[in-house]
């Protein structure tokens, strides 16, 4: 008996089978619920009724701008961190790294609750009253909390591969600090930038679970809508998640995720 | 029952399935498997805080066991689970009572294989919502036996999804029917009469009553968990709460300091209670169409209504601190808010939590003494029971029904998760749990001298006895005044007056369903301005296009515009 010869393409097998079952057989049942009713027959009443509703329009619009601001505020953060990080002549910068990123070894929803706690906390102070009902505040916060590290990692792994000797062209060339970063850094970092939005924005349009819990609930995500769809009905639960998938491609398309450049290599984690 | 919920909601979000925790008790060879579906912790998981355990070792005030100098449990006599009990427990499941807390499971499949002959294991597994149990019997996962909610068991017999329960099921006179000789006449008359609502939409044209498709398991009210002390700091008088009844979620000075329940149900519910409340309160109580009335107004779904509930839902909104499935319990201990809109089980336990003065986790709180109302106009009876769905083993889920409801089993089911049993006990063994668990004997207390309450009676003749009671059908227990009218015994045990004032919850159909899910999302969620979304779209493409400049930025060269003096640019080669 001939054994099928073994070749690389044969490591690939698991990975096929796992896309086929979790990724494009899942999809397909998504396309499926979006366009059929409740009699299971094709139907383009939930598509009709998602475009013409205008609450479920704006929870679409809402998630974006809180995924937005909580991507730029993360970028301002990290951008400054990173690059200190990168450049730094510390020995020991390795902790001050995993400082940043330790959090995200503890569990994510005992870390939401311990803000929340501390948030109730400040909220008792005279002066800080006003956290108690300023949810929206909140909700970014904590995202911003939460998704801080994927910003950072990306961003750092970036600029650490920038040639040194690059920098010391620019100030041999007579660049000032305000032409070399523009000049070099931050068109080099941009890989980084990329792949650290794409990280922070996707997942704060849908992680409900910061919104539910610092948000009082009164903070509505689309992840939340499509979670409370599934409840009662799947076919709008499957269209409102359908459209959301056209928001996240669109927004990797914008990022360059689907280029394969080289310089994308290895920086998303 | 509802506890617990945010994990499940974190997982949930994590892989949109429901958490599944199998638990398999017993097992072996050539034995046939129970399939039960349960909420999350409802039954009596065995071990420490469970009656048996408790009841037999002595305790610390905050309910954890005490050790002797070796470091053991120190074993005490108990009242309640005494030598009669022990008997029972051996005779029926062929063995000495552990002092450790047996689970309750365990003893299920003893005591089924020394009834039946057959040796049985039960795979256990439990739900967060009845949504995503519904969820999981359409995708197809079979059981033999479900625990849903009222209106969810109309839903599923409705829709054809149940089996009837056997006739046998319902004779007295066969020794292993504990369910019909032990159920509390006043749910039997509930189910009997389904609460004044029939189940619509019958697949073979006749009117179906749950009483034929579902056994009670546990049942109760909602009302509200108040902090009378924190009323009192801010100037308002207890009895304020009274005369507002629903009004307590709209009225400015409870601002931030009430929560409503995240979830459709319950809080629509609520809404229909604000919205309607002077008319609930202008009905007839004698008559007899009361609570056919009072049970329409709080399931109605037309537009009309939706039109009317859907600004006081935004009221609700503006005025609430949170919608809340969880976290309520927790707030109100720690102060943080002053009214939780809750299940009588989980007030129970809220009250309990806070006099132990420990927060959820166990940390050191405040004492403090909570009370819960029902409100005058009305409110919701809710109940959970035991279901089979189609080709379910039906022999073995309805010996588990008995099972369960054995009296000595109802207690620890009830001790456990702290909602109330349907069970009352051919020989009214539950009113001696009553009394075990809120009786007042003040003189046994108190030593000569001092001052107390004098106890009040507290009549739970129509839990024992039916609605319609005779005159001389009477039973009580002694309580506490407070315990009687605003704490755990009032919570727990409601008086008759609150039942009669209580509406069942009726499922919603196809269109009804929409209509509400709909209005929900309009609550939950921000409608923004036509004009808002324009902008907001249009500054959402200037960013993309400001990304898409940056990310060719060096193409397009934005800093340096031209060669400076003296060069010539060349044509530049990327690698």
């Amino acid at each position: 008996m001939k054994l099928p010869r073994f070749s690389r393409k044969t490591l690939c097998i698991p990975y096929a089978v796992f896309l086929v079952f979790f990724v494009i057989i899942p999809m397909c049942v998504i396309l499926f619920y979006a366009f059929t009713d409740r009699q299971m027959h094709f139907s383009f009443s939930n598509f009709l009724r998602f475009f013409s509703d205008p609450t479920k329009l704006s929870t679409i619009v809402y998630s974006i701008v809180i995924a937005l601001i909580t991507t730029v505020i993360c970028l301002v953060i990290a951008y400054p961190v990173a690059l200190i990080l990168a450049r730094s002549k510390l020995k020991k910068k390795f902790v001050i790294l995993m400082l940043f990123v330790l959090p995200m070894w503890i569990n994510f929803v005992l870390r939401v609750n311990a803000l929340r706690e501390l948030f109730n906390l400040l909220s008792q102070s005279e002066a800080l009253s006003w956290l108690e009902n300023a949810n929206i505040f909140k909700t970014i916060v904590g995202m911003v909390y939460d998704f801080l590290p994927f910003m950072i990692l990306p961003l750092y792994t970036t600029m650490l591969k920038i040639d040194t000797s690059l920098y010391e062209a620019s100030a041999d060339l007579g660049g000032n600090a305000f032409t070399t970063f523009f000049r070099i850094t931050l068109p080099l970092s941009m890989p980084g930038i990329m792949s650290g939005v794409t990280m922070v924005f996707l997942p704060s349009m849908t992680n409900y679970v910061v919104s539910d819990m610092l948000g009082n609930a009164k903070v509505t995500i689309i992840g939340k809508f499509i979670y409370e769809y599934f409840g009662s009905d799947w076919h709008m639960g499957s269209m409102v998640a359908l459209v959301l998938l056209i928001v996240v491609f669109v927004s990797t398309l914008l990022s360059g995720g689907f280029k394969s450049e080289e310089n994308v290599r290895g920086t998303n984690l | 029952m509802k506890r617990n919920k945010i994990f499940s909601l974190a997982l949930a979000g994590a892989m949109l399935l429901p958490t599944l925790a199998t638990l398999t008790g017993c097992g072996g060879e050539d034995v046939i498997t129970l399939r039960v579906y349960n909420w999350e912790e409802y039954i009596d998981e065995g071990g420490e805080k469970t009656f048996i355990f408790d009841e037999l070792h002595e305790l610390d005030e905050n309910g954890d066991p005490l050790l002797d100098e070796n470091g053991d449990h120190i074993h005490i006599e108990s009242d309640i689970v005494d030598d009669d009990y022990k008997a029972w427990y051996e005779e029926t499941m062929g063995h000495a009572l552990s002092e450790e807390g047996p689970r309750i499971l365990d003893d299920f499949c003893e005591w089924y294989e020394r009834t039946y002959g057959q040796k049985i294991q039960v795979e256990y597994s439990t739900f967060g919502t009845n949504e995503d149990m519904y969820n999981e019997i359409i995708l197809g996962n079979e059981y033999d036996l479900l625990c849903p909610s009222d209106y969810m068991i109309m839903k599923l017999a409705a829709e054809g999804r149940l089996e009837k329960y056997d006739e046998t099921f319902f004779d007295e006179t066969i020794p292993e029917n504990y369910y019909v000789r032990n159920v509390s006449p006043f749910i039997a008359e509930k189910f009997a009469t389904n609460a004044g609502l029939e189940i619509r939409s019958d697949p073979d044209g006749g009117a179906i009553y749950w009483q034929d498709y579902a056994a009670g398991y546990m049942w109760g009210t909602t009302g509200f968990v108040y902090n009378p002390a924190a009323l009192e700091a801010a100037g308002i008088a207890e009895d304020t709460l009274e005369t507002l009844g629903w009004d307590v979620f709209t009225d400015s000075r409870f601002k931030s300091k009430i929560t409503a329940k995240d979830n459709v149900r319950d809080t629509y519910f609520a809404a229909l209670g604000v919205t309607y409340q002077d008319e609930l309160l202008s009905l007839d109580r004698a008559a007899d169409d009361y609570i056919p009335k009072l049970t329409a107004i709080f399931n109605a779904t037309d537009d009309g209504t939706i039109g009317a509930v859907e600004p006081t839902l935004m009221d609700i909104k503006s005025n609430i601190y949170s919608f809340e499935t969880d976290t309520g319990k927790s707030d109100m201990v720690n102060g943080k808010i002053w009214l939780n809109y809750a299940w009588s089980g989980d007030a129970v336990y809220a009250l309990d939590l806070a006099e132990s003065g420990k927060s959820e986790d166990g940390e050191d709180e405040k004492t403090a003494y909570l009370n819960y109302f029902v409100p005058e106009a009305g409110s919701n009876l809710f109940f959970d029971g035991w279901v089979m769905p189609k080709g379910a083993n039906k022999k073995a889920a309805q010996a588990f029904v008995n099972f369960m409801s054995m009296p000595q089993n109802a207690m620890r089911n009830s001790y456990y998760i702290g909602y109330t049993s349907v069970i009352s006990g051919e020989e009214f063994e539950m009113l001696d749990y009553a009394d075990y668990l809120y009786g007042y004997y003040p003189e046994d207390e108190f030593e000569e001298g001092e001052e107390y309450d004098e106890p009040v009676d507290y009549d739970l003749s129509y839990f024992f006895f039916g609605e319609n009671h005779a005159e001389d059908e009477y039973v009580s227990i002694p309580a506490e005044p407070e315990q009687a009218e605003k704490r755990q015994l009032f919570a727990q045990f409601p008086p008759e007056d609150v039942i009669a004032r209580s509406a069942v919850m009726d499922y919603y159909d196809e269109a009804a369903s929409i209509r509400i899910n709909e209005l929900w999302s309009r609550v939950k969620a921000e409608t923004l301005e036509p004009w808002t979304i324009i902008v907001i779209v249009v500054s959402v493409v200037a960013i993309a296009a400001a990304v898409l400049l940056l990310k060719f930025g060096s193409k397009i060269d934005l800093f340096r515009l031209g060669p400076q003096k003296g060069y010539k640019k060349v044509k530049e080669e990327r690698a």
